[in-house]
């Protein structure tokens, strides 16, 4: 098991540098926050929300990598954590609205006036 | 692997979160054993027990010195415990208010009480992290349970509207800083905010782009939690589909909380970075929503609307107090206040702790002014006009000096409040913090505040001229009064009326409540 990390980590095996995660956890961020703001249908908008927690994470993840620190780590679980109870609210809040509107897309939902 | 060894005494500095969930959990366990008939007024009594409770606990621990609790993830300093305080104060309130609301709709449940109470422990929470990932937590903790809570009634199509606003711009901000928080993690090596202030000046050295970057992405994920210009736009929408109990709650509570967090986040990180640069948000956003606010609300006729912009326009205020504290002089390195800049600093140092205590005082008294107001929205509102949005409309208050002359009195009491006319709570606390402001030498955003209040004070008098001089409607609803109401209003207009005229039991408490952690 040892030796199998250590192989793991050796220096000889070619990595993937941190940067393209963080690139990666970036692009992914600025596409959940693009989707938010221009997405129709309120479940792709709440998935676009879920894609913005999770660049977050890998970013978290990528940065305990470089660091060897195990706090990133632990923040991942936690956001994970979060964000499965915030997926519950969600979806509860979202067959609410279908249930009064039979509809769930986003320029459906204003009844409210400016 | 070794366990942290905790001793029970650790666990006190969380007595009032823990008061709040445990009466929580007793609310929604003994729900279960009613039956749909059963009384359920002790609901709100419980609730209000637990809150005075709380709120007494976290009174005496404004006594206690300012030190690290729970390993570091959280702070006990006087700034925390009377933010618990305010939210006690809040959530105790609301609670009362809920009472006759929730009867009128039959929709009168354990699970509203014990999601006001999870909210608030949150909030608690919320102002004593000193961590980044405690703090995006508790933050979660408390918008779920609003989220619930607004989206709470089910009948009609607002509430569910006004849940999902809140929670896809809730979800969003609340994403938003947690990139943010990733990237200061990033660039510093730690989530903790008292062991980040070190190695932000190298990180700043090294990556300032990366620094920027997250501190803006926290910045901007706090102004949509405090509803600041231009990040207010599901504010108006999310209060007036709210239950109005729960817009009172979201509206000081909430606000208040978040405010504590982005004034300790900043703190810490205004001494790594160059103070100017939270000095220039924060001035900016204070510009923005005192004026986007004031002149969104003028042309409202539906008061929960009015107060919701309101709200908007009283985070500015706040803003312009939050922005004194990063006022430094040329040269001069951004440190905290420690007891002695408090009392007998240089003038800049007594300025920006004026400030600070004028944003205490300021988020107490936009408490009982904003959760008296929708108190009385709630009052009046009735069911069956909801759909029709003219619940909130300003013919409800027409002649209720004649009808309810108390009830008119505490109103007015909190529109004067609301707008800063003395002698009223609203007015001491603009006083301090524009006064600090001005101390600090933020001349022209005070002016600007001056102006925007004075144009203000235009729609808050709306209201009272309303009450007091014009008739009563042909056919006007029978005004039902109900004791959680009246109570609400009763408490509220004393601290209004009473706080506005001898501050000074509240001020020299400020002198300690200014004191934060860290030093």
């Amino acid at each position: 098991m040892a030796a199998e990390v250590a192989a793991r980590e050796s220096p000889n095996r070619p990595m993937v540098p941190i940067t393209y995660y963080l690139l990666l956890a970036a692009a992914l961020f600025c596409m959940g926050m693009f989707g938010v703001l221009v997405r129709r249908n309120a479940l792709v908008v709440f998935m676009c929300v879920e894609l913005m927690l999770n660049a977050a994470n890998l970013t978290f993840l990528a940065f305990a990598r470089m660091r060897g620190d195990a706090v990133g780590h632990v923040s991942a679980f936690f956001v994970i954590a979060v964000a499965a109870a915030e997926a519950a609210i969600g979806l509860a809040i979202v067959i609410a609205v279908f249930r009064s509107r039979g509809s769930v897309l986003v320029e459906d939902i204003r009844t409210m006036k400016h | 692997m070794t366990l942290p060894s905790l001793s029970l005494a650790d666990f006190f500095p969380l007595l009032p979160a823990i008061l709040m969930v445990v009466g929580a959990c007793i609310l929604l366990l003994s729900e279960v054993f009613l039956s749909a008939t059963s009384s359920r007024a002790y609901q709100a009594v419980l609730t209000v027990v637990t809150s005075v409770a709380a709120g007494a606990v976290a009174v005496a621990m404004m006594f206690e010195p300012p030190r690290e609790v729970m390993l570091g993830f959280g702070v006990l300093d006087p700034f925390s415990s009377f933010l618990t305080f305010v939210v006690s104060v809040c959530v105790g309130l609301a609670a009362l208010s809920s009472v006759g609301f929730l009867r009128n709709r039959g929709a009168e449940r354990g699970e509203f009480y014990a999601l006001m109470l999870f909210a608030s422990a949150g909030m608690s929470l919320l102002a004593m992290s000193n961590e980044l990932i405690t703090l995006f937590v508790n933050i979660e903790v408390l918008s779920i349970a609003t989220y619930a809570l607004t989206a709470y009634l089910r009948r009609g199509t607002r509430p569910s509207e006004a849940g999902f606003k809140y929670f896809i711009l809730g979800a969003f901000s609340s994403a938003v800083l947690l990139y943010g928080a990733a990237l200061l993690y990033g660039a510093t090596g730690t989530t903790n905010l008292s062991a980040m202030v070190g190695p932000l000046g190298g990180a700043m050295q090294a990556q300032p782009a990366l620094v920027y970057t997250g501190v803006v992405l926290v910045g901007a994920g706090f102004a949509f939690k405090i509803a600041a210009v231009p990040f207010h736009m599901w504010t108006p929408d999310v209060y007036e589909g709210a239950p109005s109990p729960v817009s009172a709650l979201m509206s000081a509570g909430v606000k208040a909380a978040a405010f504590a967090a982005m004034v300790r986040v900043f703190f810490t990180l205004g001494q790594g970075i160059d103070p100017r640069l939270p000095l220039a948000l924060f001035s900016a956003l204070a510009f923005l929503t005192m004026v986007g606010g004031n002149l969104l609300a003028i042309p409202q006729r539906n008061v929960k609307r009015m107060l919701a912009y309101s709200s908007i326009a009283h985070a500015g205020y706040l803003l312009l107090g939050v922005a004194a504290l990063f006022v430094t002089a040329p040269g001069e390195q951004f440190r905290l206040l420690g007891p002695s800049e408090l009392t007998g600093g240089s003038p800049l140092d007594l300025a920006r702790a004026g400030a600070l205590r004028g944003i205490l005082y300021y988020l107490l008294a936009y408490t009982f002014s904003a959760v008296g107001a929708f108190a009385m929205v709630s009052a009046l509102e009735r069911r069956e006009d909801e759909e029709k949005g003219t619940a909130w409309d300003l013919e409800r208050f027409s002649g209720l000096a004649q009808r309810r002359p108390g009830w008119a009195f505490a109103m007015a009491a909190f529109m004067l409040s609301l707008g800063g006319i003395p002698p009223t709570i609203g007015f001491m606390s603009k006083l301090l913090i524009f006064q600090s402001a001005v101390d600090a030498g933020l001349i022209g955003l005070t002016i600007v505040a001056v102006l925007s209040s004075a144009a203000g004070v235009y729609y808050y008098l709306r209201v009272v001229v309303y009450m007091f001089m014009r008739p009563v409607p042909e056919g006007a609803q029978v005004l039902e009064r109900n004791w959680g109401t009246e109570l609400a209003l009763v408490v509220s207009t004393a601290a209004v009326v009473v706080l506005g005229i001898i501050p000074g039991p509240i001020t020299a408490w400020l002198e300690q409540a200014g004191t934060l952690f860290g030093r």
